[in-house]
């Protein structure tokens, strides 16, 4: 059976103001779904027996209390975590597009809610770090559940504006950092492509996992403008031009693609994950992107 | 250039409208707040020039379109300098081709008829003050009016009277004769009209390469002429003709049989089974034969016949069944004598039988006589010693044969080259009387003489029983000697001469002469040599059997019976004829500056005065246009027929193929039309210019294709952008 999150639109969702009721409702539904746990192949120790259910794995059934109470009892472990995730949500003024529905920011709050409730429920340290052109607010990991209330006001209080400078955030970043983890970069990437490349290897250089979600547009993958148009800059303010945008389109895609192209491969050479997403596809694709990543590193 | 609807120009102000577009979409814009602006300004940064130019092209373009069509719409007209020309005063010639192939058509309405109802048309729309000729192309050319009309009524007129000919045209010398006649035309602007049937035997090779020299010359003469041809041809293929006839051209006597044959031709698609031919003589039909020819197919058709009077008589062919009846006829005109008078001058006579030089010769000119049989004999011998040579004798004869006579007197000599020259036929045979040197001097006379090449010397072997050389076998090509090409007629190469006499070689300045038959060593055997309108042939051996065995051998009879027929031929003018060869009737001297009738075909007739020429009456007549019997009555009421043919080249109607047409008014930059609607299209191009609408409403098509795939080539994404959006690297 779908649970609701899987049958609502990121911009339905919306419509559920508080950020951890969204997260639940989207993580649930996320995990309902999935046939194997994620907790197999982690350090486990023991907290208590349970009556035995239909449909609990036989192998899990404790023989020993069997022979002693004629009864089945499973075993159940205490799950010890190994990691520590920091997500990195961009705050700057180029995320703040989005005509009439989602913008890329509340795309981007959105989804690091989810993945923070997520994270907490499989007992990790999640922590957050916000940035535009410097780094904002930095939060620790931690892996208590009130830790996730934190996150989500902190993520609910931020505002995007200012130009992005991600270079100079992750260098200044490195060092708040005390023990190697995940970093999750929820960003448009909007930069200097060698330099934004410069400062992931940097990153990696300390021994981080990095994944980046790339937020992206429907417009800006479709530049969809038939009139003529006078784009002004969401991050320099007078910054702006009127043109054609039909006469335009062609090259514009071309230029987008050639971005794109060399983004992906230079993450690809520093062995970081770059994950593009539509601000109009469901939160479930980044909690499946993740878990895959999760996955792989276990 | 010119505008047949001006106003409508000021639709080019429409021109202004895609700018005016333009201008509104800058002024009325979207405003979007963008973050991706790096990728923005990334694309202006490197294709602002690009772009522009792209911006530029298309706003052309789109200003174009509507300039072109308001251009297309006022309908302007490429004059292209004719009005320097002089207010389209033309000079025009209008060839018309008169061949009997013209007279070929369907449903009633012939070929000719068109091409004189269009050929009015068009000359009535001249303007005024324009100046015409017509030339006819039949036979060459020739003009309809002595000097060129300004009057297109009067023209119409003279055109309308016109009848097709029965000549053949032949185009590239019609085309020639056309560009003497422009030289007397006066205004600058000039053109020639063709009015043709395209008919593939006069337009293919070999004509074509001096057709096209001749259309060269009136294209680029000093003053050139514009060339239209007009095609009034319609495909007729069905076509049936006699297309020879033939017979001995040698003299026909009373009693002797004489065989034809007709040759038939199928020109058409469709097979003719049982098809019938009609043999008449003198209007009345004497035999009638059937034909099967197959599509494109010619037969063969025998008749003979035996004239039973002497005199002019008229043997026809004919068959019927097709248009075309100008040649379903082929007429001959056969001159029969009851008895052709032959002078035997005996230069040895002898008291006893067959010692006399001409003993032999008489027998084998009139063998029956001498037989006593009674059967009749065409010639009829009279002998006499030299001496008894005069003009008198001479007016009596038609072939004087000299059997070795040593010589002749001065008188003599001046008789017999009048009589060979008035048409005389005259042969020569040496002996051992002749005089060699007078025969050289006189005789020969430096070329200028009767005899043919001067007699040399003897040759051979002088005793009796000496050794002989044989006459040589081969072909001959005289009408006199082509019967031993049959060997069943004996063969010359059975005679052998003892003695003979040398011929020396001629001077360059002396008339022609040819060898007709030669000795086995290569001597000449005959000579002949045209003298005046007569002929004179000289062996080089006696005339009975003292140098040789020739009246021993069964070819002796025959040799001087068609030697002496044949020389007698040449007394008479040609009377078969073709159409336009001149008529030239020999008539008794009796009726020089008289009166001569001649009756033409159709019934009419018309009188000529006979001019003298030497001892003779001559009437000459060259309207031989209609074929058909012309005939000449002497003012002693004897009658000559000739005959005129129309030429068969002209009856195969087979026309060229559109595309070959089309390819010869390309090849030769003519102007070919087919019907009136075309020339005045063309006409009006020439006079008024040209409309430029239809190409200017293509380029505003092509302009409204190229704006739409500028407008596509522009703004179509390139493959790179198509990547899909979602993917994960790694």
């Amino acid at each position: 059976m779908a649970h609701i999150s899987e049958l609502l639109t990121p911009s339905d969702l919306q419509r559920i103001s508080s950020l951890h009721v969204l997260a639940r409702q989207v993580v649930e539904g996320f995990c309902s779904g999935l046939h194997r746990s994620p907790h197999k192949g982690f350090s486990v120790e023991f907290r208590q027996h349970r009556a035995y259910v239909p449909g609990d794995e036989i192998r899990h059934i404790d023989w020993r209390v069997f022979a002693r109470s004629d009864r089945f009892y499973i075993r159940e472990y205490e799950e010890e975590t190994n990691l520590r995730a920091t997500l990195l949500v961009d705050l700057s003024g180029s995320m703040n597009y989005g005509r009439g529905g989602v913008t890329k920011w509340e795309y981007a709050v959105r989804l690091a809610a989810c993945l923070s409730y997520l994270m907490l429920q499989q007992q990790d340290s999640v922590g957050l770090a916000t940035f535009d052109s410097r780094l904002g607010t930095v939060i620790p990991p931690r892996s208590r559940v009130r830790h996730l209330q934190l996150i989500l006001d902190t993520l609910q209080a931020a505002k995007p504006g200012g130009e992005t400078e991600l270079g100079t955030v992750f260098r200044d970043l490195v060092p708040k950092l005390h023990r190697r983890g995940l970093l999750v970069v929820i960003s448009d990437c909007f930069a200097d492509v060698p330099e934004l490349l410069k400062a992931l290897a940097h990153l990696r250089h300390a021994h981080h996992e990095v994944l980046v979600f790339q937020i992206w547009d429907r417009d800006e993958l479709d530049f969809p403008f038939r009139k003529w148009t006078e784009f002004e800059s969401l991050e320099s303010a007078g910054h702006k031009h009127l043109l054609d945008p039909v006469q335009l389109r062609n090259t514009y895609l071309e230029n987008l693609a050639r971005f794109r192209e060399e983004l992906t491969q230079g993450c690809r050479r520093h062995k970081v994950d770059i994950v593009p997403f539509v601000t109009d596809q469901p939160y479930a694709d980044a909690l499946a992107a993740y878990m895959n990543l999760r996955m792989a590193r276990a | 250039m010119s505008f047949l609807n001006a106003a409508l120009l000021g639709g080019m102000a429409a021109a202004g409208i895609p700018v005016v577009i333009h201008l509104l979409h800058r002024h009325r814009f979207e405003k979007v707040r963008w973050g991706a602006m790096h990728l923005l300004e990334r694309v202006l940064r490197e294709n602002q020039r690009r772009l522009k130019l792209q911006q530029l092209l298309l706003l052309l373009v789109r200003m174009a379109i509507p300039l072109l069509l308001a251009l297309a719409m006022a309908r302007p007209v490429w004059q292209a300098g004719r009005s320097l020309l002089g207010g389209g005063k033309t000079s025009t010639v209008v060839l018309l081709d008169n061949s009997y192939s013209m007279e070929a058509g369907r449903t009633g309405a012939t070929a000719f008829g068109l091409a004189k109802e269009e050929a009015v048309r068009l000359l009535g729309a001249l303007p005024r003050g324009s100046d015409m000729q017509v030339v006819l192309m039949g036979q060459g050319g020739g003009t309809l009016f002595e000097r060129p009309s300004f009057d297109a009524g009067y023209t119409a007129e003279a055109l309308r009277g016109l009848d097709a000919g029965y000549g053949t045209a032949t185009v590239p010398a019609a085309l020639e004769f056309a560009s003497g006649v422009m030289g007397q035309m006066h205004e600058a602007s000039r053109q020639v009209v063709v009015f043709t049937d395209f008919q593939r035997v006069s337009f293919t090779a070999p004509e074509a390469p001096a057709l096209s020299r001749a259309l060269e010359r009136l294209r680029s003469g000093e003053q050139p002429a514009e060339v239209v041809f007009f095609d009034v041809g319609q495909d007729v293929h069905d076509n049936l003709a006699v297309e020879a006839l033939e017979y001995s051209r040698l003299m026909v006597g009373v009693g002797q049989k004489l065989a034809f044959k007709a040759h038939v031709r199928n020109f058409g698609d469709t097979p003719r089974s049982d098809l019938p031919v009609y043999f008449r003589v003198d209007g009345e039909e004497k035999a009638a034969a059937q034909v099967t020819l197959g599509a494109h197919q010619s037969g063969q058709v025998n008749f003979n016949h035996t004239f039973s009077t002497a005199g002019s008589h008229v043997v026809e062919v004919s068959i019927t069944g097709d248009s075309l009846a100008a040649d379903n006829v082929w007429m001959a005109s056969i001159p029969v004598r009851d008895r052709l008078p032959v002078l035997l001058v005996n230069g040895e006579p002898s008291a006893q039988p067959l010692r006399g030089e001409t003993d032999f010769a008489e027998i084998g000119l009139q063998p029956f006589s001498a037989g006593r049989v009674a059967q009749a004999d065409l010639l009829g011998t009279r002998v006499i010693p030299a001496e008894q040579l005069d003009a008198k004798r001479l007016s009596e004869c038609a072939v004087v044969v000299l059997a070795n006579v040593a010589r002749l007197t001065e008188v003599q000599v001046r008789a017999l080259e009048g009589f060979v020259s008035d048409g005389g036929g005259l042969m020569i045979w040496p002996g051992s009387r002749v005089d060699v040197a007078w025969y050289r001097k006189v005789l020969f006379n430096g070329g200028a003489g009767l005899l043919p090449q001067a007699y040399d010397a003897v040759q051979g072997d002088t005793k009796e029983g000496g050794r002989t050389v044989a006459l040589a076998a081969q072909r001959f090509e005289h009408p006199a000697l082509d019967f031993f090409n049959d060997p069943r007629n004996g063969s010359l190469a059975e005679g052998a001469v003892r003695l003979w006499m040398s011929f020396a070689e001629n001077p360059a300045e002396a008339a022609p002469s040819r060898t007709i038959a030669r000795l086995e060593t290569g001597a000449p055997f005959l000579v002949e040599k045209a003298f005046g309108t007569g002929r004179v042939v000289a062996a080089c051996t006696a005339l009975d059997a003292d140098w040789g065995n020739l009246p021993m051998r069964p070819f002796y009879v025959p040799l001087l019976q068609r030697l002496t027929v044949d020389l007698a031929s040449g007394v008479e003018t040609e009377r078969n004829l073709e159409v336009g060869q001149r008529l030239v009737a020999l008539l008794p001297a009796g009726a020089a500056e008289k009166k001569v009738r001649i009756g033409t075909p159709g019934g009419g007739s018309l009188e000529l005065t006979a001019q003298r020429r030497g001892g003779r009456a001559m009437v000459e007549y060259g309207g031989t246009q209609r074929p058909g019997l012309y005939t000449v009555e002497a003012p002693d009421g004897g009658k000559t027929h000739f005959v005129v043919n129309a030429a068969r080249r002209e009856s195969d109607l087979q026309r060229l193929a559109s595309r070959e047409i089309e390819r010869f008014g390309g090849e030769n930059h003519v102007a070919v039309v087919r019907d009136g609607t075309q020339y005045q299209d063309l006409e009006r191009q020439r006079r008024f210019g040209r409309e430029l609408w239809q190409p200017i409403l293509v380029a505003v098509l092509v302009l409204l294709l190229g704006e739409l795939w500028l407008q596509q080539r522009f703004t179509r994404p390139a493959m790179a952008a198509k990547k899909p959006v979602e993917g994960r690297s790694r």
